[in-house]
């Protein structure tokens, strides 16, 4: 035992988890500390800084090449942050997608991290790191494989631009999470639910097809739209004849987006449309999650 | 169909050696170092307080001891001046009663002497210091011893004892010497009054 775990016990930092904790929540990494999230696409950076109070704090939104964009905003991000960390959300160069039969061993949606293979078999690609969430009444699961590459690259960016990196995660895959976890409440299959999921996150989009609660299809796209959401109705517009009469439309963009509602109403017509959008959703998430 | 939200994916590099929080409930170990160090300050604090009062508490005890040894020592002083003025009181009582006047013991000495002897000599000495003793010396000129038994007893009946008497006679004179203590009869009924005399 050393005189810094000594100290860390006696100041209790011993009793919290450490910053880059990856099994921990965000807000119990940085009690009454301020941190920063930041979305990197391929030619977008977003960053939010988050306060010691656990409340959203100042931001930019910023065009250009994410490395020299980074340099550029390192600065007023370390101004908002307590110890430069930083939690970045990747929005681009992952591929969500719907798998069948894969591995249901207990722990498999933790052990994916380490050991992939272990659990995605011959659907394993190296140079890739994975995150998985399955279906409890299907064989159906939801999987997500970022570029490992890219992954390295973001750490080394974070790293040279003066922060620290607590936590690589992905802005729609997190949504799509709080998508199912908001509407998929009832127990067991005694109401099973036909739902047309729709998740725009800053640029990249995803829809997915529930049948009396099987994952039937999942479409992922990352930077569709930047100014105009049209790109973005276009691509969904294909699944008005591919969903069941009798769904319903769930959407879930990261921030207030009314134009995206209302072009879906415009192609689902007559189907009953939820938007759960939020102002700064995705940013809420995760410094809550 | 039930989905719960669990915590964020992540997907970074692990850094190695990342150790798990502690157990809460061992939130108790520096809880308990912190109050520790709070009684020890709080106690030290009180210990403190306490000693300098009885520090105070001491010096006043001492500044009474010596005020009280002060006014024993005055006190045993006056008792020793006291005695001293009782023993000199005493002495001059004892001196008083000692010291009786000569002249009734010289009277009835001289009216004791019959027609027929004559006192060829007589002398009485008193020592300054012993004032209760009268050497007695006395030159009776007569043939008996008659006269000096008379002499003797009218002594007597002034309550003076005789010591250490002395007796010659030559032709014609007797040479009588002795030690005349007086006797208070207060004393003496005092004395005969106490029990186991």
């Amino acid at each position: 035992m050393t005189t810094r775990d000594i100290l860390s016990v006696l100041n209790f930092s011993a009793f919290r988890p450490e910053p880059d904790d990856s099994t921990a929540a965000w807000k119990r990494r940085f009690p009454s500390k301020r941190s920063a999230l930041i979305s990197i696409g391929r030619a977008t950076l977003i960053w939010r800084g988050v306060q010691r109070n656990g409340r959203l704090g100042e931001g930019d939104f910023l065009r250009g090449e994410p490395k020299e964009l980074l340099g550029q905003a390192a600065l007023p991000i370390k101004d908002a942050v307590d110890a430069g960390w930083c939690a970045v959300s990747l929005n681009t160069r992952y591929v969500i997608s719907l798998e069948t039969n894969l591995s249901r061993r207990p722990g498999s949606e933790e052990i994916i991290k380490s050991n992939p293979r272990s659990v995605l078999g011959a659907r394993y690609e190296r140079g890739k790191r994975y995150a998985v969430t399955h279906s409890p009444e299907t064989n159906s699961s939801i999987l997500v494989a970022c570029d490992e590459e890219n992954i390295r690259k973001t750490e080394t960016m974070i790293k040279e631009a003066g922060l620290q990196l607590g936590r690589v995660f992905c802005g729609t895959y997190l949504l799509l999470r709080h998508a199912l976890a908001q509407t998929n409440t009832a127990k067991g299959g005694d109401k099973p639910t036909s739902i047309f999921y729709v998740i725009c996150c800053q640029g990249s989009v995803c829809a997915m097809v529930q049948d009396q609660d099987r994952w039937m299809e999942l479409r992922s796209r990352t930077d569709v739209y930047e100014d105009t959401v049209d790109p973005a109705l276009e691509l969904l517009a294909p699944f008005k004849l591919r969903i069941p009469e009798e769904s319903q439309i769930v959407l879930v963009c990261d921030n207030l987006l009314p134009e995206m509602a209302e072009g879906l109403e415009r192609i689902f017509t007559g189907r009953k449309i939820t938007d759960l959008s939020q102002a700064d959703l995705l940013w809420t998430l995760a410094a809550q999650n | 169909m039930q989905i719960f939200a669990k915590s964020v994916d992540d997907f970074k590099t692990d850094r190695k050696g990342i150790s798990p929080p502690l157990p809460i409930y061992l939130r108790i170990v520096p809880m308990v170092f912190y109050l520790t160090i709070a009684a020890s300050i709080l106690l030290n604090g009180l210990f403190f307080v306490r000693y300098s009062q009885a520090g105070k508490n001491r010096e006043m005890a001492m500044i009474r001891d010596k005020q009280v040894q002060a006014d024993l020592a005055g006190a045993r002083k006056e008792r020793k001046d006291l005695e001293n003025e009782t023993k000199r009181a005493s002495d001059i009582v004892a001196w008083l009663d000692a010291s009786r006047p000569l002249q009734p013991l010289v009277v009835e000495v001289a009216r004791s002497i019959d027609d027929d002897s004559s006192i060829v000599e007589l002398r009485l000495d008193r020592d300054a210091e012993n004032p209760a003793q009268i050497r007695f010396s006395m030159r009776l000129g007569s043939d008996t011893t008659r006269q000096l038994d008379v002499t003797l007893a009218k002594i007597a009946a002034l309550r003076f004892r005789t010591f250490s008497p002395q007796q010659t006679m030559e032709k014609g004179a007797i040479d009588y010497k002795a030690t005349l203590i007086w006797l208070d009869a207060a004393r003496e009924n005092a004395a005969l009054a106490a029990p186991g005399s």
